[in-house]
């Protein structure tokens, strides 16, 4: 069953007689369940489609359905309800707010919901001791670890129960530890809890967690890798492999 | 590209951030400006003559208006360069050296300053018409006013505005040389806070803080309590006390008591916040150390200027009551002398209405009328003359009075008097007849206006039954002035003719009083004096007090501006996870009325207590009076607020 489904995306930033074309025309359609990674060079256009695809950005031209809803139809408050209760976020750079603690970063997401407290309560309570963050609760942003702030940010994307995650570079400011401990847990989530997640990233490591991944250059879907039976390990020569034939992560060859 | 090619080119580009400082520096022009050329327009020194107070109001008015402006100005600037500090960063690093910074920033403001000096003072000759036409109107003046350029105060407003361009010049050298590349850079976000938990510490000063503010109030309740024996001793110093404990606990309570309050608030929702938690109180709270001393600062200049308005309002818009204590009637005739105004007015077929007052005097003992606590005080004399009228002259006023054998009440006891020395009713006094004692029994403490208070001395006037008033005649000693006729007119339109006739007859209604020679003014002319004098009060306090309100108010706001561009990035995060505008824009309402709501409260209430303790000392109306002028007030932070949420709006707009 499909969660996402887009249909001939194009963006175009600029004016006409200068303008760029970013997405030239993508098809896109993610199963539930799947744990789907975007890959690229810079300027490939990832984060546009990203940003496409979670309504925080338009499309010039082109369809997205998100559970069978049309975003094009939608106006700005029913987007962000939509965003609020169907997606959730993990950003590059955790996008948590300073003046709050780790758990109200957390439940920021209900602050302007009716969720019973209790409800919010147990739910916050399974996610942080799968997250791992149960002790830093009480604490502020600027007092904890930059894979701490990460999976604070992870634990705010899950803690709705939204049907898609989408997930920004999220290991891009985290050292490989950490990076390979977040990783662990959103694989883990979207196992065990059948979460769907799309997931863009240059890095071949955290690509190698995910279970089908979507290369592209120059605005347009170059190639698409499943990961099948295969180990990690496996998975992640094959999408080395595949890089090598892109052209590398920054520049052509 | 040469410098002022490029200085040109960034001013162009930072006209958005310009405008701000830029309109800061035209409106302090402007008030400049126009003040000094109201204090020599020929047509308001004309209208002024008389006044020799007047000049010496318009220069310390002028004094403090430049405090004000000078301030603003340093403020705005201060602001301005925060802002732009990364640009400053930027031409250093691309090789500029500090010096040529220097010049480059000298030069915009050089630029910035002598187009803001001559479009103020265009706006500001100008708005001194409009300035000049209320004074005119206030002082009841019949005059046209002329407009004309005045070269003094051009010349002041150019001096004081290059005083303040080299200050602010020093300023931005001061800055710039002392600071290295990187922290040019980061200068915008080291700003105030980061956020930091909240400790015992914090509690206990917290409350130190509303308890100090308390105790202010407390302490200027009892200001001018006559039971203190101390009480003009110490007077000064009291004063003191009560503006050292308000203003520190201003502070406190803004530095610590409004994060306790709010973080026990929130500590209460135990993480389950709603979206005014997360845009109002934590903001707030986390902000509350940078912004605590401006805030204070606001506060205390709102109370001052609130307060000092309150007090000179309170004195013009007496000036009729005043005048009616003075003289109760239009016109009073004291002794039956220039009884012969009576014949000329009915000769000019003028129609009044006359009420005759016998009076008589007894010694009385004021002290058995009043609380037991206060009777030590030091205000208390003796033994006073006291003047006395029969009960069916009093009822020419009031007919429903009536008095048993025995009774008698206490009138014309006002203001000043009645502040500091209150009486109790329903007690007995004893008054000497001839050498006997006489016990009577106090029913009534009254406030009507009767008799000329010059002539009365001031003092209350005790009213007795006739027969008990004749005998009072009889034994004792007669009383200065033992007879008063009032007059009232009927027809309002006389009034020009029948004050002609009265400072006609002004020698013929000569009285002794005191051994001195005494002549009594008519209402109008009394009315006419407190207006003349009050009216110019009240016109440079409402001058200054419009300054400080915009100066404070435009503060407010830009703080606000900065804020707003601060937390621009959490309303990026708030919008991208799913809030729409307008539900951010539902914590920015909680957020705006509490930073302009709570200055503006806690300064009304300063004023309130400050304005309650003394106003007597200038006028006989406190609440109308005090409710405009904070009607006034809120109006005006209404508006900045207004304009404050306008700007997070747009933020917010194009956070995503």
């Amino acid at each position: 069953m499909a969660v996402l489904v887009g249909r001939k995306i194009r963006k175009t930033y600029g004016k006409k007689t200068n303008s760029q074309e970013v997405l030239k025309g993508i098809d896109i359609e993610v199963n539930k369940g799947e744990f789907v990674g975007i890959m690229g060079p810079s300027g490939s256009g990832k984060t546009t489609l990203l940003n496409v695809l979670c309504s925080i950005d338009h499309p010039t031209e082109g369809i997205i359905e998100i559970n069978g809803q049309n975003l094009r139809s939608m106006k700005e408050k029913a987007l962000a309800n939509f965003r609020r209760e169907q997606l959730g976020f993990i950003f590059q750079d955790y996008n948590l707010l300073d003046t709050l603690t780790v758990k109200e970063n957390i439940l920021l997401p209900f602050s302007i919901s009716k969720l019973p407290k209790a409800v919010a309560e147990s739910r916050l309570k399974e996610i942080v001791e799968l997250l791992g963050i149960k002790d830093i609760l009480n604490k502020y942003p600027n007092e904890v670890s930059g894979g701490q702030k990460q999976r604070t940010s992870a634990a705010r994307a899950l803690i709705s129960n939204p049907s898609l995650v989408f997930a920004d570079e999220p290991t891009g400011a985290l050292d490989s530890k950490s990076a390979t401990a977040l990783l662990t847990n959103l694989e883990n989530i979207n196992k065990e809890k059948s979460v769907t997640i799309m997931m863009v990233t240059h890095d071949s490591v955290a690509a190698s967690f995910c279970s089908r991944v979507l290369f592209l250059k120059d605005g347009v879907i170059y190639t698409e890798l499943y990961r099948g039976d295969k180990t990690r390990q496996q998975f992640f020569q094959q999408i080395l492999n595949t890089q090598s034939v892109l052209g590398g992560d920054g520049y052509d060859a | 590209m040469t410098l002022s090619k490029l200085v040109l080119r960034s001013m162009r580009k930072n006209l958005k951030h310009y405008y701000l400082y830029f309109f800061a520096l035209i409106f302090s022009v402007t008030l400049c400006f126009s003040f000094t050329t109201l204090r020599y327009n020929p047509t308001v020194q004309e209208a002024l003559k008389e006044s020799g107070t007047a000049s010496a109001g318009f220069g310390a008015g002028g004094y403090i208006l430049y405090f004000i402006v000078t301030f603003f100005v340093l403020y705005a600037n201060h602001l301005f360069m925060k802002r732009r500090s990364k640009e400053f960063g930027l031409f250093q690093l691309i090789g500029m050296t500090k010096g040529l910074v220097v010049r480059l920033i000298a030069l915009e403001n050089i630029i910035l300053f002598v187009l803001a000096i001559s479009l103020g003072m265009i706006i500001g000759f100008f708005s001194s018409r409009l300035f000049a036409m209320i004074l005119i109107k206030m002082l009841e003046v019949d005059m046209i006013v002329h407009l004309s350029f005045s070269q003094e105060a051009f010349k002041q407003s150019v001096i004081i505005f290059s005083i303040l361009l080299v200050v602010i010049l020093l300023q931005m050298t001061w800055l710039i040389r002392s600071v290295s590349l990187l922290s040019l850079f980061t200068a915008a976000k080291t700003t105030d806070e980061r956020v930091k938990r909240f400790s015992i510490f914090h509690m206990v000063m917290g409350l130190l803080g509303l308890l100090l503010i308390v105790y202010g109030y407390y302490q200027s309740t009892l200001l001018f309590d006559a039971g203190k024996s101390d009480l003009f001793n110490n007077l000064f110093l009291h004063m003191l006390i009560i503006l050292g404990t308000t203003i520190l606990g201003t502070y406190f309570v803004f530095r610590y008591s409004v994060a306790l309050i709010m973080n026990m608030l929130r500590g209460s929702k135990k993480g389950h916040l709603n979206i005014t938690d997360v845009l109002a109180v934590t903001p707030i709270m986390h902000r509350m150390k940078g912004n605590s001393k401006s805030l204070t600062l606001i506060t205390v200049l709102t109370g001052l200027s609130v307060g000092i308005t309150s007090l000179s309002y309170i004195s013009y818009y007496s000036s009729e009551t005043n005048a009616r204590q003075s003289s109760p009637y239009d016109y009073i005739l004291l002794n039956n002398q220039g009884i012969e105004f009576l014949d000329r007015l009915t000769l000019e077929n003028i129609e009044y209405e006359k009420e005759t007052y016998d009076i008589a005097s007894v010694m009385l003992d004021i002290k058995d009328l009043v609380d037991d606590n206060l009777k030590n005080s030091p205000l208390f004399s003796e033994e006073t003359t006291t003047p006395v009228i029969p009960l069916s002259q009093f009822q020419q006023v009031e007919p429903s009075i009536q008095l048993k054998e025995g009774e008698a009440f206490v009138t014309s006891y006002v203001n000043i008097l009645f502040e500091i020395l209150p009486l109790k009713k329903e007690q007995n006094i004893v008054v000497s007849l001839g050498g006997k004692d006489v016990s009577l029994f106090i029913k009534d403490i009254r406030e009507d206006y009767l008799l000329s208070s010059r002539a009365m001395y001031g003092g209350p006037i005790l009213v007795v039954p006739d027969k008990l008033f004749e005998e009072i005649n009889t034994a004792n000693e007669q009383h200065e002035i033992y007879s008063q006729i009032g007059i009232n007119l009927v027809h309002e339109e006389d009034m020009p003719k029948a004050e002609e006739i009265y400072s006609s007859l002004a020698e013929e209604r000569q009285v002794v009083l005191n051994n001195k020679n005494y002549t009594q003014s008519s209402y109008e002319q009394l009315r006419e004096n407190n207006i003349a004098i009050f009216g110019l009060t009240i016109f440079i306090t409402a001058f200054l007090g419009l300054a400080f309100l915009l100066t404070t108010g435009s503060i407010l706001y830009f703080k606000q501006m900065a804020e707003a561009e601060e937390e621009k990035a959490s309303y990026m995060i708030l919008r991208k996870i799913g809030f729409s505008s307008s539900q951010i824009m539902k914590g920015i309402y909680a957020k705006q009325a509490f930073n302009f709501g709570v200055p503006l409260i806690i300064g009304l209430l300063h004023s309130y207590f400050a304005v309650k303790s003394g106003w007597w000392l200038f006028g006989t109306e406190l609440v109308a009076p005090l409710v405009i002028t904070m009607c006034l007030y809120v109006m005006m932070y209404v508006i900045f607020m207004i304009l404050s949420i306008g700007y997070y709006k747009r933020v917010i707009r194009e956070s995503l």
